[in-house]
């Protein structure tokens, strides 16, 4: 009984505390003018950066290393190549290289530079399987001090936007070779971006600083401090203690929808979020026993409502997605065939499948029951939440649904062998859509192949991707574009659920968070803090 | 007393054993190709061929019991492989995570014992009064909160409203404090209790009562029966040091704190098979260990122990 008591006053006290500490409000804003230091904080470390493989973050790895070109603003810019020259052909390249640069190791960017990272990219080429391009150069040619040329086999078309993406067309000081190569690691991270790698203690930190002697535009501010964090709770705290100047990141990583909304709601921060950059899809598998059957697959198409997902889950933060890309991605402005919720339409489309409502209100045919399973990345929890709207919707119309959160490598693995009905599809949003995106639709181990691998004209449809890569003439690759995404969307492999958006928050006084083109890169170098 | 030791040492060849068969065995019992698995943390397509090829450079393809033989020497030896994820030697990953893990363990301990002597004494001195009924109940509900909830209400109240300590991190010395109260919150309610009730058992017992008959001042007894109460809290301490080390896992991650239990998480995650292996047999053989020292340490305080 004294105990109990005991136990009373404890809990009281405990509440007291709480509510007194509740009372001291938010965090009172000071003056930031005079910050040079933007404390940034990520769930993971930068890791390994070598621009040339990909284990490390690519928003870190983009804050040291540029490419010839760059993506900004869904077109090509110049960036260590001040111009360039196409031959009529489509196969050769010649870029002007911009004069002065140099490595901050103080080695010469020159086009010797560009040819030794070039070919080692290309001696790597297993590597880089999932871009075409690695495959398509036949070489690598210094023209002089200035200039290189790039040759290839064919007229591969987005030549000039896969050198501008993150990795792994960017330059690396020579210096920084280890036995004439990147491949198995390099001695530094020296590039000649605006920004210098000058501490990195593992899992801890990484710290930047501002590249004084960089050819553009120098950082605003002077050093980035990259902290890891990797609990998303703890970023959140450590935001509103002050520890943090900015979160920023793509599908939940490092932001989730709620902690955005939080910050959002208490207004003493700026929240921020990008363009339509990726599509949230779900892949209905057109080889598994149950949604092969193409009426199936349009019966599900009909029966979720996407509206619930956007508004209800996704607190209207994203934009409803009719179709898999979004017509603001080039060459997918067509018009396909779009499907609105209609759970009627679902339930004619099943029953005309010969799929007859049981008495455990689950439809079955032939004496199985229609029943299947969308198995998901269990990290991702708003996965898991999208997922049981689906459940319900599915359930409405007499699908039965099981939801199978697993561990990432286990959901890799099932994609990897198509052993799925359904699972989670994100395109990998601009620069790399359409064509890298629908490009790794001819590879077995992605998620796309295994659920494209039931359809009719597969084979039809790979061969035609493949020739988009390398079709010169605009109007036809505009055309055979055309032909894969209506097949693809005519033969409902893909339920389209949203265009994803970038999100970021910051501190009040915190200026110039914009978002670049890839959902992958900060562009850190725009930011600075004024009152 | 020597053939006692040496007889328990023996005895922890066959444990170790199995410990490493154990650890070992793990890789084989996952659904996933840890050749695949070695090629996709690197954000590589896998495909037969470069499978094949890793299969044959991680050694894969050799029958079940060559691999361990050739796993477990070069473990003997403090080679367990290379990370999959960063290719750095996993030895050298855990020597440099095994330092912060220590530390936080340590200063956890310190607060543990402190803390535990001085409510689990104030508790048996003021037994069932209203400042014993007060104690019990913090410890109660401190320890009943889960580490991650503690953690996470911990940082709150420290660092965002009262502004006393850092979130997280271990840039400065005082960033060791929370995360190590929350480590140690789980583990004072069993020494309180264990160090409470055992001097309210000794309380009773006859000494006392001819301690109190001989004139001995309060304090002086109070320190007798204390003495006599702590052996099994120092049974239970010793066992409660790899755990200490092996619970760190959550916290670390909750306090952005770089040691081994994050090392363990993110291996997991990534199916980094190597640093799975290495974490497993190291945590099980520092129980052993641990237990191996608890065990002597009280046959040689109680030698009757050794008999039995």
């Amino acid at each position: 009984m004294k105990f109990k008591k005991g136990l009373t006053v404890v809990m009281t006290a405990i509440l007291c505390a709480g509510i007194l500490a509740g009372c001291s409000g938010a965090s009172a804003n000071t003056d930031v003018s005079t910050k040079e230091a933007l404390n940034y904080a990520c769930t993971k470390d930068i890791r390994d950066i070598n621009p040339h493989l990909y284990s490390g973050e690519m928003s870190a790895q983009n804050m040291v290393f540029e490419g010839l070109t760059k993506n900004e603003g869904g077109e090509v810019k110049p960036a260590l190549a001040e111009s360039w020259d196409i031959s009529a052909d489509g196969l050769e390249y010649t870029f002007h290289l911009r004069k002065g640069v140099t490595f901050t190791d103080g080695a010469a960017f020159d086009a010797a530079a560009v040819k030794l990272n070039m070919d080692v990219i290309v001696a790597n080429k297993e590597r880089h399987s999932w871009l075409d391009m690695v495959n398509e150069i036949k070489e690598n040619v210094v023209v002089d001090e200035h200039t290189f040329k790039l040759v290839l086999n064919h007229p591969y078309y987005p030549t000039l936007v896969e050198l501008g993406l993150t990795r792994p067309f960017r330059f690396i000081s020579p210096n920084c070779f280890v036995n004439g190569t990147t491949k198995d690691g390099v001695s530094g991270y020296i590039g000649t971006g605006p920004w210098i790698l000058s501490e990195h203690v593992d899992n801890q930190y990484a710290t930047f600083t501002q590249n004084e002697n960089y050819w553009g535009d120098k950082t605003k501010i002077k050093t980035i401090n990259w902290k890891v964090m990797p609990d998303p709770q703890t970023i959140l705290l450590a935001m509103q203690n002050g520890e943090v100047d900015l979160l920023f990141g793509a599908d939940g990583d490092q932001v989730d929808l709620d902690s955005y909304k939080k910050l959002e709601a208490e207004g003493a921060y700026q929240t921020f979020m990008s363009e339509p950059v990726a599509s949230r899809a779900i892949l209905i598998n057109s080889k598994s026993p149950i949604t092969k059957d193409i009426k199936v697959r349009e019966a599900i198409e009909y029966a979720v409502n996407k509206e619930n997902i956007i508004q209800g889950i996704l607190n209207g933060s994203e934009d409803q997605a009719d179709t898999l890309l979004s017509k603001d991605v080039p060459y997918c402005d067509i018009d396909l065939k779009t499907i609105a919720y209609n759970q009627e339409k679902a339930k004619q489309l099943l029953e005309a499948a010969g799929w007859k409502l049981g008495a455990d209100s689950i439809r079955e045919k032939d004496g199985q029951k229609c029943e299947i399973t969308l198995s998901y990345n269990a990290k991702n929890a708003q996965e898991g939440t999208i997922a049981t709207s689906i459940q319900a919707d599915l359930a409405a119309v007499g699908i039965k649904m099981n939801i199978l959160g697993e561990e990432k490598q286990a959901f890799l693995d099932r994609q990897k062998t198509g052993d799925f009905d359904l699972q989670y599809s994100l395109s990998w949003g601009k620069p790399y859509d359409p064509q890298s995106y629908v490009s790794s639709w001819r590879i077995p181990a992605h998620g796309d192949y295994q659920a494209q691998a039931g359809l009719e004209k597969k084979q039809w449809l790979d061969e035609t991707i493949t020739k988009i890569m390398i079709e010169a003439d605009d109007s036809k690759r505009a055309e055979m574009y055309q032909e894969v995404l209506t097949y693809v969307n005519d033969q409902y492999v893909y339920l389209p659920i949203s265009y994803s958006k970038t999100k970021a928050v910051g501190i009040t006084g915190l200026n110039g968070v914009s978002f670049n083109d890839s959902q992958y890169e900060i562009p850190f170098e725009k930011m600075y803090f004024s009152n | 007393m020597k053939q006692y030791i040496v007889k328990r040492l023996l005895w922890t060849i066959p444990i170790l054993i199995g410990i490493s068969f154990f650890a070992f065995i793990l890789i084989n019992l996952s659904p996933s190709d840890p050749a695949e698995v070695a090629i996709r943390v690197n954000e590589i397509t896998p495909t037969a061929e470069n499978v094949a090829q890793m299969r044959e450079q991680l050694g894969l393809d050799d029958p079940f019991m060559t691999r361990y033989l050739s796993w477990l020497g070069n473990a003997l030896q403090g080679d367990f492989g290379n990370s999959y994820v960063n290719n750095k030697p996993v030895a050298e990953e855990i020597a440099k995570a095994l330092p912060p893990t220590l530390y936080l363990s340590l200063v956890s301990l310190l607060i543990i014992v402190v803390v535990s002597v001085a409510v689990g004494v104030l508790c048996a001195v003021k037994e069932d009064s209203f400042t014993d009924q007060i104690m019990r109940g913090i410890v109660f509900v401190g320890t009943a909160i889960p580490g991650f909830w503690a953690g996470i209400l911990l940082m709150w109240l420290f660092a965002v409203k009262l502004k006393w300590l850092p979130t997280s991190g271990m840039m400065t010395p005082a960033a060791v404090i929370l995360p190590a109260v929350t480590l140690a919150l789980g583990y004072i309610s069993t020494y309180v209790r264990l160090i409470r009730n055992n001097m309210i058992q000794n309380k009773r017992e006859n000494y006392v009562l001819y301690g109190r008959v001989r004139g001995l001042s309060e304090k002086t007894i109070t320190r007798h029966i204390f003495k006599n109460s702590l052996q099994t809290s120092l049974t239970a301490l010793g066992m409660s040091i790899p755990k200490l080390i092996a619970g760190t896992v959550v916290i670390e991650n909750i306090f952005a704190w770089p040691g081994i239990g994050r090392l363990c998480v993110t291996a997991i995650f990534n199916r980094d098979f190597p640093m799975i292996q290495a974490y497993v047999l190291i945590m099980a053989v520092l129980f052993v260990f641990c237990n191996l020292f608890v065990d002597l340490g009280s046959v040689w305080i109680d030698p009757r122990r050794r008999e039995a």
